[in-house]
């Protein structure tokens, strides 16, 4: 492959041609098979995928940030919930007065007793307006908590057990009545997007071409900037940061670069997930998600560019298999693999073929001593 | 069916009663009560009725308060062709009411109930009973009301009482109660003597009274300068004991939330701050501690059942097991998993984050879903009145219990050769090793004590809550927490930080309320870090990368 190429091998290319094709195609089959053909794709079909590939983008936000920077964060999924937040403001303000209560304001409002919409509900009746918040809230969100954390160097475990602490405490927070985002219920039962019926199949493709697009960009975004420089010094920072910073870089500002995109990267997967999901609510921010997007980028192979988008559709494409067929059996199942995945492999799925690789020939040629010595480090 | 289960108690003393009466010893106040209630029960004219209710009042036999209670639930029959009142009860045993035998009932039976006139004349003439019980809290109960009612005509009945009361306790509860009527009745100078009293004994059932009086007597056209100063004392009185009582339950609730934290994150102090291994399963254990109890709390209902000696002391049987069970689990997971990651935290949070998961699943499997519930022994239920505050046993046992586990811990870390090895192997493992420490197995033995202390807090917490598959999640963040703030490494740092923790958000709940008062608490424990990462006691290296 060429050095300037974007791309790492040309497996890596042919996995991203195949990607395109498969986002290109599965809505011209919906648009086009018959129903009842073997190639029919369902409208219902087509939004699962989409959330699949909201959830490869999730992933890859956050390989961008522990398999690249290594830093683990555990409240990824806040940001995710938050640009769903953000989107789905505007998805509740467009039913309009068809809900419950045939009021202009949302259902949940009336029901604490709202006469009149909160200002900072206001602009959401933009569906650009609620894009650009579905990046900039998370953005701001991470930009805040990532300069206290990393100004006063926290990292590593205590890095993670903070970030699993602030997506608590804003699922108690999202959990409230009287927060204004619909408590428990959260946000639910949309008509219109973009002047559009919610269920209209030209939704489902467009939403499905969106997130393919949006996963797509990312991907090229972030293979650029692993190319660059910055990546390089990315890489350095997880590698051993202290070496980086006397080396005259402010590993800070990078930190807090790289945490800032990556939460505005899943924010907008957030966005393009609510519509298809038809629902966010608070427990998409639980402690327990964040762990969740974690197993899909280690399950696909962190550190690798593809690993977490095959991690995050594999393990969702498993689960549900088992929660229809096994419903009991899910968490069992899931613990196994990734404790097996965790012990055993490393590289994730990604790397398996390159593991068993190393294994047999490992006999033949005794490993490169200086790489025992970076792995210790 | 909710009715009669109230007034079970009633039945069976009204049942005594019966007995009594059919043995022939039936006194003679009461055979005459019996009479005056049968009349009045079957009487329709009002004037007639009002002649019994004072007859009754004079009377004054305990009989009269259990009929007045079967009365007003219906459980009072009339039949006119035979005139017998028939008091119903259990299985359709029909009594006469006169005699207190059992007997068949008549055909044109129906069930009668007092006016509702008549029935606050009756509740008043079971208040002048109870005036008289032989229960003292009774009597003082009886003595407030009747205060409380600020009626002038009961100053005279409670003066007569009060004289005859030998317990000081309950002769002050009965001149509070001529006090609190006073303050509505009495003349000037009683008034202030009253306003007085009630200020220095603290009644807070007399605060909105004496405000009152306080507002009426300084709006006036000559202001009272003595009942005016006197009513302002007694009111500052009265809500400086009652903000004093606000503080001591804030301190008690306090204490009692930062044991809790203290015990569920006092294990994870060992093997996360002294050991270095972020064990996501830690929750787990804290479930595992808790059905550990409610396993032992079946067997011992089993075989040896609820009236058992035994079952009242299941709780103190189950500690060690649920510590051994825990240790046990412990052990197998240090074993099987833990030892190959100690130097990869990150992983081994992720492997511990599978185990917990399988674990919960596991746990929800064999013991369903739904949450099981743990009973309190005798000894460990009910409150301590501490002068106002009720502070529960099951808590004070908490605390003590927390106490219990620093000290020993502190002894066995210190003061023994286990302690010597496991402090020289947390410094440094393979120093500690290469001096004949055996490293490996004191890694296996500090992390089973950190999952045992796991497992006795489960066991506490299934005393003042439930026991769910889940319940080891709500407390996980909160101990990673305690731990971090207390400062890695430092035991005494995660009791102070637990202690604290707990202080802050008991006295943040009574503002905020609970919720809000938990999520300002995590806010500010993140921001407290910002400032200070190390925690309240940072473990000082000289290592860069530490």
């Amino acid at each position: 492959m060429n050095r300037n190429s974007l791309f790492d091998s040309k497996a890596e290319l042919g996995l991203v041609w195949s990607l395109l094709a498969f986002v290109l195609v599965l809505p011209i089959l919906n648009m086009v098979a018959p129903e009842g053909s073997f190639l029919h794709v369902s409208s219902f079909q087509l939004s699962v995928w989409g959330k699949y590939l909201c959830y490869a983008v999730l992933a890859v936000s956050l390989n961008f940030l522990w398999g690249y920077t290594g830093l683990l964060c555990l409240g990824q999924c806040l940001f995710f919930a938050l640009g769903g937040y953000a989107f789905g403001m505007y998805l509740m303000l467009m039913i309009g007065d068809l809900g419950g209560y045939k009021s202009s304001l949302p259902d949940f409002m009336i029901f604490l007793g709202y006469s009149e919409l909160p200002m900072y509900w206001k602009p959401f009746y933009s569906p650009y307006f609620a894009l650009f918040a579905a990046m900039w809230v998370p953005g701001l969100v991470a930009f805040l908590f990532g300069l206290l954390a990393f100004r006063s160097r926290i990292k590593g475990v205590y890095f993670s057990i903070l970030t699993q602490a602030l997506t608590y405490a804003a699922a108690l927070l999202f959990f409230r009545n009287d927060f204004t985002f619909g408590g428990n219920n959260g946000f639910t039962d949309f008509k219109f997007i973009f002047g559009q019926e919610f269920y209209d199949p030209s939704v489902a493709r467009g939403l499905f071409w969106g997130s393919g697009a949006l996963l797509l960009g990312v991907y090229v975004l972030l293979a650029w900037l692993l190319k660059s420089k910055f990546g390089l010094v990315q890489r350095a920072i997880r590698d051993s940061e202290n070496r980086v910073r006397f080396s005259g870089y402010s590993t800070t500002h990078y930190k807090v670069f790289i945490f800032v995109l990556s939460a505005m990267i899943a924010g907008l997967a957030g966005a393009l997930y609510v519509p298809q999901a038809g629902i966010i609510n608070p427990s998409e921010m639980w402690p327990t998600k964040g762990l969740d997007i974690v197993v899909w980028v280690a399950v696909g192979g962190r550190g690798s560019k593809f690993g977490p988008i095959i991690g995050a559709i594999l393990i969702n494409l498993l689960k549900s298999y088992t929660t229809r067929e096994y419903p009991e059996s899910w968490l069992l199942i899931l613990g196994f693999v990734f404790l097996f995945v965790v012990l055993f492999m490393p590289n994730g799925v990604v790397g398996l073929w390159d593991q068993l690789k190393e294994r047999f020939s490992k006999k033949r040629s005794a490993s490169d001593p200086g790489d025992e010595i970076l792995k210790s480090n | 069916m909710m009715i009669t289960n109230k007034f079970n108690f009633m039945k069976t003393l009204y049942l005594l009663f019966s007995i009594l009466g059919m043995m022939g010893v039936v006194k003679a106040d009461e055979t005459k009560a019996r009479e005056v209630l049968v009349a009045l029960i079957s009487s329709s004219s009002k004037s007639e009725e009002a002649r019994y209710v004072e007859d009754l009042t004079e009377l004054g036999d305990p009989i009269i308060a259990n009929v007045v209670a079967s009365w007003r639930v219906g459980e009072i029959s009339y039949s006119k062709s035979q005139d017998k009142v028939y008091i119903v009860s259990g299985f359709e045993t029909y009594e006469d009411l006169l005699t207190g035998a059992v007997i068949s009932p008549a055909g044109d039976r129906a069930i009668d109930r007092p006016s509702r006139k008549l029935r606050k004349k009756l509740s008043r003439i079971v208040d002048f009973l109870d005036l008289k019980s032989p229960d003292l809290e009774k009597r003082m109960a009886a003595s407030r009301k009747f205060g409380s009612s600020q009626k002038p005509e009961f100053i005279e009945v409670l003066r007569e009482f009060e004289a005859k009361q030998d317990d000081p306790e309950v002769a002050a509860a009965f001149r509070e109660s001529i006090a609190m009527s006073l303050l509505e009745n009495g003349t000037r100078d009683e008034r202030i003597q009253s306003v007085k009293l009630l200020g220095d004994t603290y009644v807070f059932a007399a605060r909105d009274n004496i405000a009152k009086i306080l507002k009426d007597a300084s709006s006036g056209e000559t202001v009272d300068e003595e009942l005016v100063s006197s009513c302002k004392s007694a009111l500052i009185s009265i809500d400086g004991r009652q903000d004093l009582l606000d503080i001591v339950g804030t301190l008690f609730r306090g204490l009692s939330t930062g044991s809790v934290l203290l015990l569920v994150s006092y294990g994870l102090a060992i093997t996360f701050g002294q050991m270095g291994v972020i064990n996501m399963a830690h929750g787990e254990f804290i479930a595992l501690g808790g059905y550990s109890v409610y396993l032992v709390q079946n067997y011992v209902l089993k075989h040896f059942g609820e009236s058992s000696v035994m079952y009242e002391w299941y709780f103190v049987i189950a500690l060690p097991i649920a510590f051994g069970v825990t240790a046990l689990a412990g052990c197998l997971l240090e074993k099987g998993l833990i030892q190959f990651l100690y130097k990869r935290p990150l992983e081994s949070l992720l492997a511990t984050w599978a185990v917990s998961m399988i674990m919960q699943q596991a746990l929800r499997l064999y013991f369903g879903a739904a949450n099981v519930s743990v009973s309190s022994p005798e000894w460990l239920s009910g409150s301590y009145d501490f002068g106002g505050v009720m502070m529960s046993y099951n808590r004070i046992a908490l605390i003590v219990f927390a106490i219990f586990v620093v000290i020993v811990t502190s002894l066995l870390l210190s003061k023994t050769n286990w302690g010597l090895h496991v402090r020289a192997t947390m410094q440094n493992r393979q120093m500690a090793s290469s001096l004949g420490v055996p490293s490996s197995r004191v890694n296996m033995l500090t992390f089973a004590f950190g999952s045992g202390l796991a497992g006795l807090a489960g066991a506490f917490i299934a005393q003042i809550g439930n026991v769910g598959p889940s319940m080891g999640q709500t407390y996980i963040v909160d101990s990673f927490m305690v731990v971090v703030v207390g400062g890695v490494g430092n035991l005494m740092g995660t009791a102070i930080s637990s202690l604290g923790i707990g202080l802050v958000d008991q006295g943040l709940q009574p503002l905020l309320g609970p919720v809000m008062g938990k999520i300002s608490v995590l806010f500010g424990i993140i921001l407290f870090l910002q400032f200070r990462p190390g925690g309240i006691f940072p473990a000082r290296s000289r290592s860069l990368d530490d």
